[in-house]
């Protein structure tokens, strides 16, 4: 018997197959078929074969499908919804709530997660905050894109392949020559200068001499003063507003006088504001650079094109072609000056010398663009980590989910709704993390500060664009550590979920073994690379240098103080704890080449040596502990030693090819003949980055600027106090201003021990992170195994049997995180010691040390979670569901 | 029988056509684009619903659902002003091309 509505269910059946059709086009399609079997029926078919011809006649499912699929098509590539709009709002709060019981319900999971994102965005937002500071250099001023140094390109000779140095008469003579360069200054200062008012001096050592155009190019804001006007007078000064408070207070310093080294008066005519503003020019203390020429330099200096010694400035034609300008520069000197001159002027934008500059003689502390991508890498390396611990815990939850999903989607949640949950739970857990990473940001500032060297504050609170910056982080790791999760959580069957088959064990195993070994090679990267800088920053601080450099002090002696440099070493000799009183021109640390080949005893005309030369005085050879290999030192009783002697290093006499008895050899450089009376043995005066150089000293009274005095180990305050009382006694009208050597040459590590601050403190990070990752996983998987614990209990296996086999996992994962680490680790400490002409080799123990480092403290962890499961009584374990 | 190119060419300005004298529902317009055709046009039937659902997409008509006979729900399609529009320039083009296939093909009979 033909039952049509039973045919007709069973017709219909097969569209249901077929996403595409929704209600409405079953119910037109079914309306088509009722109709044309009756106009069959009509015709006077029988009802069985109506309804076959009817079904004919609408047509194969399939077909009309693809039909249907067609435009859908059509309407996604138009983005014209065709289905009423699958985002609905309503849903959003439930997303949200959804969300906030998930928190609520698991605490230490939800802890483990906020902490690591916390502590990530944290990292990030401190770095993105350092990056904006440094990129911030001289890109206040109006013309920032116009203004250019000039440098000179001396790769043509050897001595430096370039220097931000230049000679005076430059400035105005580009100005006149070029009519794209508008305007140009002078900038640059010689050696320090006594500032006093009334009882108040202080040495500046940043007392910057400038041209009137200086404050038409550069947007620095006068507070008070005409920027037309406050070089009107040849004799003026103008003072940054913390300098003014210094020697004032409250006092308005308009119009007061200050007087320099005792000499000449220059009279205040403008305040400028400086302090807040990231500038690669650094002063305090601002004149017109005529004074500079007149009262220190002498009048022959003002044309002197060979006088290379201060920075130059241009402001450009807007229009004006850099090409076209630096092509005219490349002989500029060359034709103007001297032909012999083979120096190439390049003109370099203002914005550059901050980050990308690396010139020769640069008169500034600089940024160093290499650091930007270090800390940037390694804000990234932290936040990648805390991004994997999120994916790892929440896939390691998804047996609990799974259900959840199941679910949902059997009462009618599709698949791009539970994405859109899983979304809202990360971002909404990112955006708590974000609090917290705020008010660590208040917290660690002053470390980081301490860490880099930066004065950041928390102003950025105020700046709206940080907060957007920091939100937009938030939401893109919300978003990052979403992705899996959502898309591995949302893509469960319900069938398969429901009925329970599908988590036996464990879940993709092979996705969160790669996400574990991802985070432990980052952690084993940096362990390794802070152990190495640490071992090779040891190195440099125990290296014997060749010569002793601690209970030094020394003193500055120039203006008027040069004259009474003997007067004071004698009074200083007379304390019973100054050991040795002597001077020199340079700071070992800073001792230069010479111009010119020396020449010595069966020279070869050809041979070209470059030597860095020393002028000192008696005793330097013995306060400084340096040994002689043969000869003897510069000694009062030998009358021709001011003028005649030297003493050479071993690199020298190696260089020059001297055989023993060097002693006695003919030397002279500077058209000075003498002989050699000493040679010493080699020692480090520079940094370690550098080789050994052939090195010579000689006496030369007239031009000792820096005085040493070695004093006994014991109360270094008390000896100072009583040595300033002696200096005080003497009225030498300068302040007593003493540093200490070793500081000095602390100094010349300072970048390698940030560094060494900064791999660890990330290190510490990585490590932290992932460990928390580690920990939150190694419960997980515990319980999942509790059931399988309890039966091996039974069955007799032991604890430590049990934590073995548990731990065994993590082991086999975070030896092969090692092994992707080291070769990374190898390769970038390999290129960083480079950078040292004498460094550390790199052993194999170093790599093992830093893996068996990770290696416990992974261990450690996992352990605590393992341990627990293993201990626990499998009566109870098996009740486990 | 008409190709099925050119079914699928026609088929739109014919809907349109129909729907321009009154709202109609997808078995209806089928069985009047059979019945003016005398038969030549023929085409299974359920292809011509995901046409009237593109039509929908691209504005030319509109549908709603009403309660009819036997208390089924239909869906009756209206022509709205685009596709008034759209048939109007419809069949100029058809004109043009029926007048320059008779201008080719007449000539053509004379010669004979």
């Amino acid at each position: 018997m033909f039952d049509l509505e039973k045919e007709i269910r069973k017709w219909k059946k097969v569209l249901y197959k077929h996403e595409v059709f929704d209600d409405g086009v079953i119910t037109d399609l079914e309306l088509h078929l009722r109709k044309t079997y009756q106009t069959q029926r009509e015709a006077g078919l029988p009802e069985e074969e109506a309804f076959r011809s009817a079904a004919a006649q609408v047509g194969e499912a399939d077909k009309i499908a693809a039909e249907y699929d067609k435009n859908r098509l059509a309407a996604l590539i138009r983005h014209a919804p065709l289905h009423p709009r699958r985002f609905l709002p309503a849903l959003v709060w439930h997303y949200i709530k959804t969300a906030l019981r998930i928190i609520r319900r698991r605490k230490a999971y939800t802890f483990i997660n906020i902490s690591g994102l916390a502590i990530g965005l944290c990292v990030c937002m401190l770095i993105v905050l350092w990056v904006a500071d440094e990129w911030s250099f001289d890109r206040f001023h109006t013309n920032a894109d116009r203004i250019f140094r000039v440098y000179r390109d001396e790769s043509a000779t050897q001595m430096f392949s370039t220097s931000a140095l230049t000679p005076p008469p430059m400035a105005a003579a580009l100005k006149q020559d070029f009519p794209d360069i508008i305007r140009s200054t002078r900038f640059g200062y010689w050696r320090r200068q006594l500032v006093t008012y009334r009882d108040k001096s202080f040495n500046e050592t940043r007392y910057m001499h400038v041209d009137p155009d200086f404050f038409h190019m550069f947007s620095f804001p006068l507070l008070k003063g005409d920027p037309d006007t406050v070089f009107a007078n040849p004799y003026s000064i103008v003072l940054t507003e913390k300098t003014a408070a210094k020697y004032f207070g409250e006092e308005d310093p308009i119009g007061k006088t200050l007087t320099v080294n005792n000499r000449f008066d220059v009279i205040i005519t403008g305040i400028i504001r400086r302090d807040s503003l990231k500038s690669s020019l650094e002063f305090d203390l601002l004149s017109p650079f005529d004074i500079l020429i007149k009262e220190s330099l002498g009048e022959e200096v003002r044309d002197n094109w060979g006088f290379n010694s201060f920075g130059t400035y241009v402001l450009l034609e807007a229009a004006a072609s850099l090409d076209n300008l630096n092509r005219h520069l490349k002989d500029y000197l060359n034709k103007k000056y001297s032909e012999e001159d083979t120096d190439a002027l390049v003109l370099q934008p203002l914005t550059d010398i901050h980050l990308f500059s690396n010139l020769g003689h640069d008169l500034h502390n600089r940024g160093d663009i290499k650091y930007v991508w270090i800390f940037s890498a390694l804000a990234v390396f932290v936040l990648l980590i805390a991004c994997v611990n999120f994916v790892n815990l929440t896939t390691a939850r998804s047996v609990r989910r799974a259900k959840e999903v199941g679910l949902r989607k059997v009462v009618g949640a599709n698949r791009r709704q539970l994405i859109r949950q899983f979304f809202a739970e990360s971002v909404l857990m990112s955006l708590l993390a974000l609090i917290f990473a705020l008010l660590l940001v208040e917290c660690l500032l002053p470390l980081f500060n301490n860490l880099s060297g930066k004065e950041l504050s928390s102003s950025w609170l105020k700046n709206p664009s940080f907060l957007l910056i920091f939100i937009g982080l938030a939401l893109l790791t919300g978003l990052l550590s979403g992705i899996y999760p959502a898309l591995f959580l949302s893509s469960f069957q319900p069938v398969r979920v429901l009925k329970g088959s599908m988590f036996s064990t464990r879940a993709n195993p092979l996705f969160r073994k790669v996400l574990v070994i991802f985070q432990f090679s980052l952690s084993v990267f940096l362990i390794t690379g802070t152990l190495i800088i640490s071992r090779q920053l040891s190195y440099l601080r125990h290296t014997n240098l060749g010569f002793n450099r601690e209970h030094i002090i020394y003193v500055s002696i120039h203006g008027k103080l040069h004259e009474q440099y003997n007067a004071i070493r004698e009074r200083f000799l007379q304390h019973p704890d100054v050991l040795h009183v002597t001077a020199s021109m340079a700071l070992p640390t800073n001792i230069q080449s010479t111009p010119g080949t020396p020449m010595w005893e069966g020279k070869d005309p050809e041979t070209v040596m470059e030597i860095k030369a020393d002028f000192i005085d008696y005793d330097y050879i013995e306060t400084f502990e340096i040994s002689l290999v043969e000869g003897r030192s510069f000694s009062r009783e030998f009358g021709s030693d001011p003028e005649t002697a030297f003493i050479v290093n071993e690199e020298a006499v190696r260089r020059m090819g001297l055989e023993s008895p060097v002693v006695g050899k003919k030397f002279g450089f500077w058209g000075i003949d003498g002989r050699i009376i000493g040679v010493m043995k080699d020692a480090h005066f520079q940094s370690l980055h550098h080789k050994i150089e052939p090195l010579v000293f000689k006496m030369f009274p007239d031009w000792l600027r820096r005085m040493y005095v070695k004093v006994r180990s014991g109360d270094m305050a008390l000896t100072l106090a009583s040595l300033e009382k002696t200096w005080d006694g003497m009225n030498t009208g300068y302040p007593f201003e003493v540093r200490f050597l070793d500081e000095d040459f602390e100094n010349l590590y300072k970048q390698e021990a940030r560094l060494e601050n900064i791999f660890r403190v990330f290190a510490a990070l990585a490590v932290f992170i992932a460990c928390l990752g580690l920990f939150g996983l190694a419960s997980f998987i515990a319980e999942q195994r509790t059931k399988e614990i309890g039966i091996r209990k039974v069955l007799g296996s032991s604890t430590a049997g049990i934590v073995g086999l548990l731990n065994r996992d993590f082991l086999k994962w975070i030896l092969t995180a090692a092994f992707f680490a080291w070769p990374a680790a190898y390769l970038a400490m390999h290129f960083w010691l480079q950078k040292f002409a004498y460094r550390i080799p790199l052993e194999i123990w170093m790599f093992f040390l830093a893996a068996s480092i990770g290696l416990a403290v992974g261990l450690i962890t996992v352990s605590l979670q393992t341990l627990k499961a293993a201990r626990t009584h499998p009566a109870n374990s098996l009740k486990h569901e | 029988m008409v190709s099925k190119t050119l079914m699928a060419a026609s088929t739109r300005p014919l809907i349109l056509a129909i729907l321009a004298g009154g709202k109609n529902y997808g078995y209806s317009i089928i069985q009047k684009v059979k019945d003016i055709s005398g038969g030549h046009l023929e085409w299974t039937d359920g292809m011509l619903y995901p046409v009237l659902q593109r039509m929908e997409m691209e504005n030319l008509i509109t549908s709603n659902w009403k309660l009819s006979d036997g208390n089924r729900p239909r869906r009756y399609y209206t022509i709205t002003d685009k596709g008034r529009d759209e048939l109007a320039s419809e069949l100029i083009s058809w004109r043009y091309i029926w007048q320059a296939l008779k201008g080719l093909t007449d000539p053509l009979k004379a010669g004979d």
